[in-house]
């Protein structure tokens, strides 16, 4: 028998209602991101908003571009006029290679982390020996400390290994935030495949290194997935320690950078708000193209089900 | 071909002994089965011959070799799983032809040794299905095309049945039987299921709580019980067993006088063991029980009758199915004492 018609029509309506609000809420500041990037900065500034662009334009984009072919000044950098976004910021000119350090230092710790996280967790989750408990509690005990903690001893270190303002500097850091939680996503992976086929393995003739090739490796794509996008957008999104541990557009990434714009004595909305669209294409990207990796029941019929 | 010899082979989780001592050589080409109860330290004892279990003391050899501490994937053993463990991102052809991958054997070879394996088990038209696509019983023939497609010295089974349902295992235990006489390799086979013990083995090693209880051929473990668990364990339905005392050179309880062929000495208390099939009609000359039947299971090639023997004890019997009986009979049966067992009731040994 079919619900009558009011409660029905009530459930429809608060989902529709819930739904609605839950999807401004996350969407809102992404959409007038991108609505704002396409504007003048008079368009943003003013009221009441413009939702959508009026006159979208790419302006801002091309700033970006064309930026680093112009010295800024403190003499010429009146000489731009901010309502029509010919403004630039002073640090315009670092943006592009800023982009270029997050990229090179979130592949390094992506590829690292999983490399380090792959074999860690393999011989935690499997091989039997003392302390394999204690070893992934002292790992994932060194995250409970607030990054805020770390900054100063950790600055210390990195300028006396002489790193400071490299990129190996911040490669090495977000490795020791990443990895803990990345051995930890994957010793619970690696658990859930079926014991038997390791055994099944190991007498088919794998060594250690061989059985997590052929079989945990191609049994986790959707954990190894997970911890690639995870290590990648950690070291993009990571703040703190960039700001301590680089000094300059050799190795200074995008958060920097962009928020150096903003705190610059004047801020130019649309050139920031173009920065920001750029700086999120690489994680969008990476979501979209991982997406469909992510199947899971890739276990199904190994063994009795 | 291998002989594999377990010296003292121990194995222990913390305090507690999975494994005590385990002495125990397995010949050349012969089909040894590990029988007992879950938790009797069986499996523990093939995965220690496998590798799988580090061997905490005493020592393994294949041959005159010592492998003690040889890793599985060094030992040339193959296995096969109560789970089947067959790995779900390969297809079947991929599953049989992964060990003689790992070996880097030249793809020709591989590829004939798999159709022949899969021909062995009629299994040719699933080579390219995944294992998700299989029955239980294809998955374990695949199973079993992994393991004998290596053409290795020793098979090691862990319960390779216990997943399948009743026909099919009857047709696998042929099967696995055929494979045996087939390959004349060495097999060690574990499970907990008697039929399977008894139809399978050559020799069959009783396991109780990390020890041997027996170890004998399946007619030897079944007409002369070493202890009263193994007398317990195999049989269906299981052995009766009758507590009571030796007296005159006779089994006696109550109104029970069992003349006995060698008695032990006068006074000890025994327990005696009646197999259900050990008895028959009234014959004169052999000792008689009466009994009043009070349960009639009739299985068509035969009746199982549970009866009230005189003195009030319960009785299990296996009798022909011409013999017509109906719940308050009275009925009679001869016993022959040569197929009586007595064990020592302290001890529990067979005497």
């Amino acid at each position: 028998m079919k619900r009558p018609l009011a409660p029905r029509l009530t459930r429809g309506i608060l989902l529709a209602f819930f739904s609605a609000i839950f999807v401004m809420y996350v969407f809102g500041p992404v959409a007038w991101l991108v609505s704002s990037s396409l504007q003048t900065e008079a368009q943003i500034t003013g009221v009441p908003p413009n939702w959508l662009p009026p006159t979208p334009s790419l302006a801002n984009f091309e700033a970006i571009f064309a930026a680093s072919d112009r010295v800024v000044t403190y003499e010429n950098r009146q000489a731009g006029e901010a309502l029509t976004s010919t403004f630039l910021p002073s640090g315009a000119a670092n943006l592009l290679p800023a982009m270029r350090n997050s990229l090179v230092v979130g592949a390094w710790v992506a590829v690292l982390n999983l490399l380090l996280s792959v074999t860690a967790a393999y011989a935690i989750a499997v091989i039997d020996f003392r302390g394999r408990r204690a070893t992934l509690y002292v790992a994932l005990a060194t995250r409970v400390v607030p990054d805020i903690a770390l900054v100063v001893p950790l600055f210390l270190v990195i300028r006396n290994l002489g790193l400071i303002n490299s990129l190996g500097a911040l490669v090495v850091t977000y490795l020791a935030i990443t990895v803990p939680f990345t051995v930890f996503i994957l010793i619970s992976y690696f658990e859930g495949i079926p014991r038997d086929l390791y055994r099944a393995a190991r007498i088919d003739g794998c060594g250690h290194g061989r059985a997590l090739w052929h079989v945990y490796l191609p049994l986790s794509l959707p954990a190894l997935v997970a911890s690639v996008t995870f290590a990648f957008l950690t070291s993009w999104n990571e703040f703190v320690f960039a700001l301590v541990l680089t000094q300059n557009v050799a190795a200074q990434t995008l958060p920097i950078i962009i928020s150096g714009f903003i705190m610059d004595f004047t801020t130019s909305f649309s050139f920031v708000n173009a920065a920001g669209v750029i700086a999120i294409i690489p994680p969008v990207l990476m979501a979209v193209v991982f997406q469909r990796y992510i199947v899971s029941g890739l276990t199904a019929g190994a063994v009795k089900g | 071909m291998a002989r594999i010899t377990c010296a003292a082979l121990t194995k222990k989780y913390g305090q507690v002994l999975a494994v005590d001592a385990l002495d125990l050589t397995i010949g050349h080409g012969e089909f040894m089965v590990l029988l007992g109860p879950s938790g009797c330290g069986k499996t523990t004892t093939l995965n220690m011959i496998a590798g799988l279990e580090e061997i905490t003391a005493g020592r393994l050899s294949f041959d005159d070799t010592e492998v003690t501490w040889t890793p599985p994937h060094k030992r040339e053993v193959a296995m096969v799983f109560q789970s089947y463990a067959l790995y779900p991102n390969k297809t079947v052809r991929e599953n049989i032809a992964f060990p003689l991958r790992l070996r880097r054997q030249p793809s020709a070879e591989i590829d004939r040794a798999v159709a022949a394996a899969a021909e062995q088990l009629e299994i040719t038209h699933l080579l390219s299905r995944r294992p998700n696509e299989l029955s239980g019983g294809q998955r374990q023939r695949v199973a079993l095309g992994r393991a004998i497609v290596r053409q290795p010295a020793v098979f090691l089974m862990d319960e390779p049945l216990s997943n399948l349902d009743a026909t099919l295992r009857l047709s696998m235990r042929g099967l696995i039987k055929r494979l045996h006489q087939e390959l004349k390799a060495t097999f060690v086979y574990v499970t907990h299921d008697q039929a399977e013990a008894m139809t399978l083995a050559d020799r069959i090693a009783v396991m109780r709580g990390g020890l041997i209880q027996q170890l004998d051929t399946p007619e030897g473990i079944y007409e002369r019980p070493a202890n009263l668990f193994v007398a317990g364990f195999l049989g269906s339905p299981p052995i009766n067993l009758v507590e009571g005392v030796i007296e005159g050179g006779a089994f006696t309880r109550g109104d029970w006088r069992l003349p006995l062929a060698t008695p032990p000495e006068e006074g000890r208390p025994v327990v005696l063991g009646l197999r259900p099939e050990d008895v028959v009609a009234r014959t004169p000359g052999l000792p008689q029980i009466d009994a009043r039947v009070v349960l009639v299971s009739p299985l068509g090639s035969e009746t199982h009758l549970d009866v009230l023997a005189a003195g009030g004890i319960p009785l299990t019997l296996r009798v022909p199915k011409d013999w017509r009986a109906a719940v308050g009979d009275s009925i009679g049966f001869g016993i022959d004492p040569a197929r009586l067992h007595v064990f020592d009731k302290a001890s529990e040994l067979r005497l």
